[in-house]
């Protein structure tokens, strides 16, 4: 039984994060005015919107890298803030849009900074390490790319470098800020099976996405906003019409369901007339 | 209903996991068998660590030996041991030792200030000497020296100078803190005061007080503040000690700032804590050598350059400020012998065109 609705309105334990009225600011500048929003455990939640919505902030604002205005970051039952930081690292990775990293730092070296929430003065290099590291280089598929300087791969070859270092920090919650942006075709889809293949295993993924159709295919739950505020939220064949598109992005298409996946697909698309 | 959810794709991934030996080549790594105990330990760092020990002992060794008196090598090392003449244990222990100690001391804590601050700022510029922070600390030890009647001692005069620099760059540089180039600039200011400032002071007292303030404003191990030395060495311990600690953390500066807070680092935190033990360190090495600021640039860069990428090299800027400062003073010593070039002289003939290289040859941003 789905019941993505019913668990993303109210506040079960089943969800391992949550925002509750949350106002976020750049400045005086209100992003989010006030919003409520609650990750379903186990699945996917792409956020879509058009630019400057508040999709990175709310994000952002959910991977406690910004300080709330007001309202509370809810994880595992506890305000994130009043969490010690490294506990909340071994529960919440962040992937951000910016992937810069210093200068001949290689594959396994960005991996292995996935693994400093577990790790410490005494505890420098332990089993654990060693398979999560093992694990992510398979599960992101870059075990070739290991002693590689990152400023010698492709786009999409570091992109996923960026992806086993979070899958290294091997924490339950993973939030990912526009994983394939500035990635072609093909490697925006192995990032994304790898999303699903992650979220198969059990663990509870936010994007932020700005493709609609890859929204579609390969999320479980999608959350709609404009403006700061969430318009819409459900599995993608509720949310997903034309009426929301035209209301998001100011144009009109035709939709359709994908014949083999049965997601809604964007068709005939133009600027609408006001 | 929901949309049919993707299986995860069934075909096995194509690249091979390298032998698990692979993931900690270059590194020697030791596990307990009950604890959950574990060491990492660099081969790299500590073969550079290694030679530029080696190099500093040679270096210190020639610093001895060399000078208006040339003492041979054997000669020299008798003396170390308690054997030498009367003339050469007083040349070396009164004279040559003590100027070795202070010179080695106060590169090291420059070149310590320099990395730590060039690793929270995310910038090859930002450091004590760019940042206006050893001029300040120079103006107020200077206010000191020339009776301005403030009576503090001028160790304690340069901490405040580093300090209060160190306050106004951060202020003005608002909300970006140490990142970006508002702090550096804001930096450039500051330093240029308060080098106006001391040349102002110089200038408005009499000669005889301007004298002996001179090798504070150009950096020279000859008019070394009584009580200085121990201070700094004191200092340059603990913030060795504390900086070491800090490592782990100050490696994860180097990515996003979002990536830092994600891995569990409070990288505002971290960044106060550099900053605070970078103005300690650049405040007692200017009280003993003067604004040397340029070897807080010389020596991390050195230091990275054989170091591992994405290593934050503390000790090998320790070693390598220790190293340039005694060479440029014994090269201060000996060109133009008997007349003796002020080591802050040495360090800026010989850095700046390596800092013109540095700023054409790559972007200051450390990544990139």
């Amino acid at each position: 039984m789905n019941q993505t609705v019913t668990m993303a309105n109210t506040q079960t334990s089943a969800t391992p994060l949550s925002a509750k009225h949350l106002v976020m600011a750049h400045g005086s500048h209100t992003v989010i005015p006030q919003l409520d929003v609650a990750l379903p455990a186990g699945q996917v939640t792409a956020i879509v919107g058009p630019n400057g919505c508040g999709k990175s902030t709310l994000l952002n604002g959910l991977a406690r890298i910004h300080k709330p205005r007001q309202g509370t970051i809810v994880l595992n039952g506890a305000d994130i803030h009043k969490q010690p930081a490294r506990e909340v690292a071994r529960k919440l990775a962040l992937l951000p849009q910016d992937n810069s990293a210093p200068e001949g730092l290689t594959v396994t070296d960005l991996i292995r900074f996935g693994r400093h929430p577990h790790q410490s003065w005494l505890s420098q290099w332990s089993d654990e390490d060693q398979h999560a590291v093992e694990s992510a280089l398979r599960a992101a598929d870059v075990g070739d790319l290991a002693d590689r300087p990152l400023d010698t791969l492709s786009g999409g070859q570091r992109q996923r470098a960026w992806v086993a270092m979070s899958i290294a920090q091997e924490t339950p919650l993973l939030l990912l800020d526009e994983p394939t942006s500035a990635l072609d075709l093909g490697h925006q889809i192995e990032v994304f099976e790898l999303i699903r293949a992650l979220a198969h295993q059990g663990k509870t993924i936010a994007m932020v996405v700005h493709d609609l159709a890859s929204a579609c295919r390969y999320a479980d739950h999608i959350v709609a906003m404009l403006g700061g505020e969430i318009i819409s939220e459900g599995p993608p064949s509720d949310v997903i019409t034309t009426n929301l598109i035209e209301q998001l992005y100011g144009v009109t298409c035709d939709l359709m369901q994908d014949p083999t996946s049965g997601s809604p697909m964007l068709f005939n698309i133009r600027r609408a007339r006001c | 209903m929901n949309a049919p959810i993707h299986t995860p794709r069934e075909t096995p991934p194509t690249s091979q996991v390298p032998d698990p030996q692979r993931l900690t080549r270059g590194y020697w790594y030791w596990r307990a068998k009950r604890q959950r105990w574990s060491l990492l330990i660099e081969k790299r760092a500590l073969v550079v660590n290694t030679v530029l020990l080696m190099v500093l002992v040679l270096c210190s060794l020639a610093s001895l030996a060399f000078g208006t008196l040339s003492i041979p090598m054997p000669d020299v090392l008798l003396t170390l041991q308690g054997e030498g003449t009367s003339m050469h244990t007083f040349v070396i222990e009164e004279l040559r030792w003590p100027r070795l100690l202070a010179g080695g001391l106060a590169g090291a804590a420059f070149a310590l200030a320099g990395c730590l601050m060039q690793t929270l700022a995310r910038n090859r510029l930002a450091t004590p000497g760019i940042i206006g922070i050893d001029n300040a600390a120079t103006a107020f030890a200077v206010a000191s020296v020339v009776g301005t009647g403030i009576s503090l001692a001028p160790p304690a005069m340069a901490l405040t100078g580093a300090a209060v620099a160190t306050a106004l760059a951060f202020g003005l540089a608002g909300a970006t803190g140490t990142r970006g180039y508002r702090f550096i600039i804001a930096g450039l200011a500051i330093g240029a005061i308060s080098g106006a400032l001391t040349q102002v002071m110089l200038s408005s007292v009499a000669l005889d007080d301007a004298n002996a303030a001179y090798p504070w404003t150009v950096g020279s191990l000859n008019a070394r503040a009584p009580n200085s030395v121990h201070a700094l060495t004191i200092g340059l311990a603990v913030s060795y000690v504390l900086s070491l600690f800090l490592n782990r953390a100050l490696a994860t500066l180097q990515l996003p700032e979002a990536v830092t807070t994600s891995l569990g680092t409070h990288p505002g935190r971290v960044r106060l804590m550099g900053l605070i033990l970078s103005v300690l360190l650049t405040g007692l090495a200017v009280s003993v050598a003067g604004p040397v600021g340029l070897i807080a640039l010389l020596a991390p860069e050195l230091a990275r350059t054989v170091s591992r990428p994405g290593s934050i090299p503390l000790t090998a800027s320790f070693l390598a400020g220790a190293i340039l400062m005694v060479v440029s003073d014994l090269a201060g010593r000996l060109v133009l012998a008997p007349l003796e070039i002020p080591v802050g002289i040495v360090t800026a003939l010989a850095g700046s065109p390596y800092l013109l290289w540095i700023l054409l040859r790559k972007s200051p941003d450390i990544n990139r």
